[in-house]
């Protein structure tokens, strides 16, 4: 039988083919099981919200079920489904944020959680026009966490985010009644709308859908974001590694795995704790060896320079390695796979969330009211687990690359003042990049972001599509297991510029920068909202005006379906490389990938082959470019 | 138009003044005739550092032409733009030789034209040594005299060469702005294309201060991007030709400031419309680093000033 690649990473190859080896379930053994996949999930045509069901509609027209037994029809149930998955990815974002703000709001001189940017606090103040003369940085701190908080539950109004957006497409959005409301609010009007006997049109749920879908990317995403970066820094651009070689054999290895900085931010202290660090030597460590998966790993690598060990479709295979003391995750991503597997090994899997709870995890309930001290008993578990390590099992692949991360907004802008000229403009704004866009020396911007996905071989989607669009001069911002695939695959060194076409080679060796910027966790993609908004505001045009596009080439979760919407419902087409649950209807299709445009002016494109993919973003964003006519005037800060 | 179309139909013009041009002096002269440049060892010196061919007759030509052709390729790209500003150097030395072709004297007092090897090579110790900081390409037209003065004058009391191109030459006359190679201010000439024999000085400094072997262009242009600290001053409506020569000296590294309104490239393509800030602008973008001791007396002061005579009138 012929052999299947799993992985363009050579280091996640070979971990599979050892657990193949070694009759280790993986999750490519999980997805072979499965066998071929239910055709009417894989279209969307089940419904099981009521007892009445399951019911199934026949993908034939005029052949077998055409409704179900309340009567909805295929698109109905298509788009209830559709709608619910925005609603579960705009809910873990969304309680992600609300996670944060509380914990500005118990932030204490003398606590645990400080505030460690105070100009980003006071610049939100100032937007939400909270009081700041003459008073505590605490006092405006929990005010400015508690008008966050009320923005999940305010009974009247709409999200203050959504000010950020430029006035083009705030009148898109009032114009088509998107502006969203209360954060929860959008939620449970989905679960609502989507129970049986209550809303029947295809159209409409897409248009909730939509809105929900805002509530994410301007609301509990941002949140998050603009949070975690009082609390714990903006990130400014730094140096790290990534991939499973960072794993260290004479080290205490703990993964962080999840998505919560509040967490992780306290695991990089407890870490570097003297006391810990000498019971490390007790037990015949070197050290502790902190590495990060997946969005946590973006958190504490774009904060700290915290190595990045891998991306999701690596987890279990971190344990493999056998040389992992304790894996400690929170919430999110985080495959019930590692329960069993831990198993095997002398790892320890820990969860600390009250929110993810996994039979046959070790739980040890993180306390925020008692952050360091909770990490650190976390970690001394870790530390005393390294004597039950199995030499004798451990296999540390050696690769690793080298990879540039830590670009904010903030850190952009910053960049970008090296090539502003004193005499003609001042610095912190992105006129540079603005500029470059409108001259042509680059194309374009396109954001890559999303999962890994066993339908599609691990990160051959993200690196094949980013190495295409920097060869066509498109810059690229990534976030989340896109993020990590770049870094591992070299494309975040500042070398990679000799893959970039000449114009964003040039601007990179001027700017100083790879040509793929790592801008963060999946809350981070508020990140680009926030750079796509200034860019559309410098060169005055709405955002769908932009040559700006997005992707998604290895997307699966909930959240990636809420993200998606929420970039297309803000004027950026989306390409993704999976197929989503929708194409037993041509109505949710044409709205999806067509009649869109006309409400928000932008769509969604399913490409699964990345080369095509690319050509067709390449495509558009010329298309946006001739229509904006871009380059016949300057642009003016 | 946006900045790449302008670039290629700047091109695409010089290419086709360039051929018309030679036709006509293969016409008159035939395809036999000598070209050549006075006083120099490097042949046509843009088309030698780029091929490694010496161009000795109108026949010769006939074949830069070509090179011409190869360079120019419509691309949405900054990398094809970059080759079509290359394309219009290229035209605009096959124009310029034409012109010493048909001519053996095509620049008279005050334009110098073509400048000999000597004076390159004496040139050669003070661009080194940093007691010229710079070398300044002032172009096209001032709103007026006082304003073409003042930019050259400050460039001169700084110390920098200064290369004319146009109008901007008689605005310096018209202003009493004093000229000569002893003075660091040089006229070449008033067409757009005579801006090639400044070119020619960049490139020659390559070849003969780097050593760089002909045919090897982009060692040249890495050349003159780190050594040559050129830039150059566009000032008045820009014509497409004129933007397309830009691009061949961003090619070269050497960034272009203008008062007219174009679709910026950072620290590349600048517009800067307050003309008292042009030098500073241009300066900064080129990244030169003056030390000044400022003295304070009623003249100007500097090693521009060195070579003056004083004559028996003043």
């Amino acid at each position: 039988m012929e052999e299947k690649i799993y992985s363009i990473d050579p280091v996640t190859e070979e971990l599979a083919r050892k657990a193949e080896k070694e009759g280790i379930e993986t999750l490519w053994d999980r997805k072979k099981v499965m066998k071929t996949p239910c055709g009417f999930g894989e279209q969307g045509l089940c419904c099981r919200i009521c007892a009445m069901g399951p019911c199934r509609i026949s993908p034939t027209e005029g052949k077998g079920a055409q409704k179900g037994i309340c009567g909805a029809t295929a698109d109905v149930i298509i788009a209830r489904n559709l709608a619910r998955m925005i609603a579960a990815g705009t809910a873990t974002h969304s309680d992600h944020g609300r996670d944060i703000a509380h914990v500005l709001h118990m932030a204490k001189r003398d606590g645990n959680y400080k505030i460690t940017d105070e100009k980003k606090l006071l610049n939100l103040a100032k937007e939400w026009e909270v009081e700041i003369e003459n008073r505590d940085i605490y006092d405006i701190a929990h005010e400015v966490a508690e008008i966050a908080l009320n923005e999940f539950g305010k009974p009247f109004g709409t999200l203050r985010f959504l000010e950020r957006a430029p006035e083009q497409r705030k009148s898109v959005w009032e114009k088509n009644d998107i502006r969203t409301g209360a954060i929860d609010k959008e939620i449970a009007t989905i679960m609502h709308s989507t129970h049986i006997g209550c809303c029947a049109d295809a159209k409409d749920l897409v248009h909730k859908g939509m809105r929900a879908s805002l509530a994410d990317g301007w609301g509990g995403s941002m949140i998050g974001t603009e949070f975690s970066d009082i609390l714990f820094g903006v990130p400014v651009p730094r140096e790290t590694e990534a991939n499973l070689g960072v794993l260290e054999e004479d080290q205490v290895n703990i993964i962080v795995h999840g998505h919560e900085p509040s967490l992780s931010e306290m695991m990089v202290l407890a870490a570097e704790d003297p006391e810990l660090l000498q019971l490390a030597k007790e037990v015949g460590a070197k050290g502790i060896n902190l590495s990060g998966m997946c969005c946590t790993a973006n958190e504490v690598t774009m904060r700290h320079g915290v190595k990045i060990a891998g991306n999701l479709n690596q987890q279990e295979l971190a344990v493999l390695t056998g040389a992992v003391e304790a894996i400690i995750v929170d919430v999110q991503c985080i495959f019930p796979a590692l329960a069993p597997l831990t198993k095997c090994y002398h790892t320890k899997f820990i969860t600390t969330s009250p929110k993810a709870k996994i039979t046959g995890a070790t739980h040890m309930e993180f306390e925020e009211e008692k952050a360091l001290q909770s990490a650190k008993e976390i970690v001394r578990e870790a530390v005393l687990n390294f004597k039950n390590r199995d030499t004798k099992k451990v296999f540390i692949p050696k690769t690793k690359s080298h990879a540039v991360v830590g670009y904010s907004v903030e850190a952009i802008k910053s960049q970008l003042d090296r090539v502003v000229n004193s005499q003609l403009d001042e610095g912190g704004t992105l006129k540079p990049l603005a500029d470059c866009i409108a001259s042509g020396v680059i194309r374009g911007a396109a954001g890559v972001v999303g999962c890994n996905n066993p339908k599609v071989k691990h990160d051959y989607g993200h690196v094949e599509l980013m190495k295409e669009l920097i060869k066509n001069d498109v810059i690229v911002v990534t976030t989340g297991c896109a993020a990590q695939a770049a870094a591992k695959a070299g494309l975040m060194s500042k070398e990679a510029r000799k893959l970039a076409g000449k114009g964003l080679a040039k601007v990179c060796e001027l700017v100083d920068i790879p040509p793929v910027l790592h801008m963060g966790s999946c809350v981070d993609i508020s990140r680009i909202l926030v750079l796509v908004s200034e860019l559309a505001k410098l060169l005055k045009v709405d955002i769908s005006d932009l040559p700006v596009v997005g992707a998604a080439p290895e997307w699966m979760s909930e959240k990636a379906i809420a993200i998606g919407t929420y970039v297309v419902t803000s004027g950026i087409d989306t390409w993704l490389g999976v197929v989503p649950p929708v194409t037993g209807s041509d109505i949710i299709v044409d709205i999806l990938t067509n009649k869109a445009e006309d409400i928000v002016g932008a769509k969604f494109h399913v490409e699964p082959d990345p080369h095509k993919a690319a050509q067709q973003m390449i495509e558009r964003i010329e298309e946006k470019r001739e229509a904006l006519g871009l380059a016949t005037e300057a642009v003016e800060a | 138009m946006n900045l790449f179309n302008t670039i290629y139909t700047g091109s695409n013009q010089a290419l086709a003044a360039a051929e018309g041009l030679l036709k006509k002096a293969i016409e008159e002269k035939g395809i036999d005739h000598k070209v050549a440049f006075p006083e120099t060892a490097y042949s046509l010196p843009i088309i030698y550092a780029a091929t490694g061919q010496k161009m000795n007759t109108l026949q010769d030509l006939e074949g830069a032409i070509g090179v011409v052709k190869s360079l120019i390729d419509e691309q949405p790209r900054l990398e094809p733009a970059l080759n079509a500003g290359l394309a219009t150097a290229v035209s605009a030395e096959i124009i310029e030789a034409v012109k010493y072709a048909l001519n053996e004297t095509p620049y008279e007092a005050p334009c110098a034209g073509h400048i000999s090897d000597a004076i390159i090579r004496s040139l050669g110790v003070p661009l080194v040594t940093g007691d010229i900081p710079g070398v300044a390409v002032v172009l096209g037209e001032c709103p007026d005299s006082e304003t073409a003065a003042k930019v050259i004058k400050d460039y001169q009391s700084k110390g920098l060469l200064t290369f004319l191109v146009g109008k901007v030459i008689d605005q310096a006359i018209e202003a009493n702005v004093k000229m000569g190679l002893e003075l660091r201010v040089i006229p070449l000439g008033y067409d757009v294309t005579s801006v090639i024999h400044v070119v020619s000085v960049a490139i020659r400094a390559s070849l003969i201060f780097g050593g760089i072997e002909p045919g090897k262009l982009a060692e040249h242009m890495e050349y003159t991007k780190n050594r040559v600290p050129a830039f150059v001053n566009a000032f008045g409506p820009l014509s497409e030709l004129v933007v397309s020569a830009g691009a061949g000296a961003i090619a070269l590294g050497f960034p272009v400031i203008t008062d007219q309104v174009v679709p910026e490239v950072p620290t590349l393509l600048l517009t800067q419309k307050d003309y008292d800030k042009v030098p500073a602008t241009s300066l900064e973008a080129r990244g030169i680093k003056i030390k000044i001791t400022e003295i304070a007396i009623p003249v100007g002061f500097a090693a521009a000033f060195e070579g003056e005579r004083v004559r028996k009138d003043d």
